[in-house]
């Protein structure tokens, strides 16, 4: 599924407007962990990460691991600076009230599975 | 000027009492005391979760046989654990303070769970118990909180950064360079002198090696050697910043 669909389903927040490619970046796979050294080691490649972690690490972790995009869950949001070092990078993120466990459950309702499954 | 002559000072700088939760009740002042003593230490950092209020009994019931520094083990929002040292005893009550406020108060069921959190005199008498509910994540986040140690002073140490849990590396992934610590804490599970310690060191920070001690036996199984001109906090200010000839052996 396209990105900007996925935005569109969950009604996400695009804290990345302005970053071209949301449109075409098709997603498939998806990880949830807020703990960093396991998203490095685990999370697929093109995925999208779901977190509420939202120090500046999260994109360093999330390039590191070429995961195409980052939902921060329970309304929270990374400060500007680390908003701005993920458009730098090219890394959509995208911010939502509901928690992690709904997020994620409407994900794989949407056919985004588990690395390990893709 | 002639340099001052140097003694070599064993310190373990990360040491709990019995007011953190998971601190075992007989860390109590007199006993951690007797406990240093016994391992050879001539300092210790007196490091609870969120709190700093035994540190200045601990010093009391040391008098001048050891030297004991206030310090605090703050977990931040990111649930990354970071040791604050402090030249006094109020610049560490006021640090832990501004911590402890951002804490909700502990209930009945969270202290059957995460244990008593035991204020105590020079001589080991229960005089209170901390109302906040220490073991919980702090609202502040990484950055804050190493403003907040130095807004007072204080010297900022990554703790126990080899840990599977609340190492900075753990949940941060990558180690923050731009977090601004003074040095990185290793816990008894990398010995000093090894080749992971160098791993570590390859930070570019001075690597410290303490005992991170809930119980009474683990006070001082491991330790870090300085060279320095007293026990004093000023002179491992000096040694981990590496200035005056200051020595910090392991880094």
């Amino acid at each position: 599924m396209k990105l900007e669909s996925i935005a569109r389903e969950l009604d996400l927040t695009n804290l990345t407007p302005t970053l071209a490619g949301a449109a075409t970046a098709e997603v498939t796979a998806g990880y949830a962990s807020d703990l960093l050294s396991d998203v490095l080691a685990n999370a697929p490649e093109g995925g999208v990460l779901v977190t509420l972690q939202v120090h500046l690490n999260v994109v360093a972790v999330a390039s590191h691991a070429e995961l195409s995009a980052v939902i921060f869950t329970s309304g929270r949001a990374p400060d500007p600076e680390i908003v701005a070092k993920a458009m730098a990078e090219g890394l959509h993120l995208y911010a939502t009230d509901a928690d992690t466990f709904e997020t994620v459950g409407r994900l794989f309702a949407l056919g985004v599975k588990s690395g390990r499954d893709a | 000027m002639t340099p001052d002559p140097l003694m070599t000072v064993r310190a373990d700088l990360h040491v709990h009492t019995a007011l953190s939760p998971c601190g075992d009740d007989e860390m109590s002042p007199p006993a951690i005391v007797d406990a240093a003593l016994a391992a050879g230490l001539d300092v210790i950092a007196v490091c609870d979760h969120n709190a700093a209020g035994n540190t200045g009994a601990v010093g009391e019931a040391a008098g001048s046989r050891l030297t004991v520094i206030s310090g605090i083990e703050i977990t931040t929002a990111e649930e990354v654990h970071v040791v604050g040292l402090f030249p006094t005893v109020m610049a560490a009550a006021n640090a832990a303070d501004e911590v402890r406020e951002t804490l909700p108060v502990a209930d009945d069921d969270y202290t059957r769970f995460f244990g008593e959190q035991y204020l105590m005199s020079a001589d080991g008498t229960i005089y209170g118990r901390e109302p906040r509910a220490l073991a919980l994540a702090t609202s502040l986040g990484l950055d804050e909180a190493v403003e907040l140690i130095r807004r007072y002073g204080g010297l900022v140490i990554a703790a126990h950064i080899d840990r599977p849990t609340f190492g900075v590396i753990a949940q941060l992934g990558f180690f923050p360079y731009e977090a601004g610590f003074d040095a990185v804490e290793l816990s008894r599970h990398v010995p000093a002198g090894s080749a992971t310690t160098d791993g570590y060191a390859a930070y570019g920070l001075p690597v410290v090696h303490s005992s991170d001690s809930h119980y009474l036996e683990d006070v001082g199984c491991v330790a870090t050697e300085f060279g320095l001109a007293a026990p004093t906090f000023r002179e491992l200010v000096l040694a981990v910043k590496h200035r005056e000839g200051r020595v910090l052996a392991d880094a």
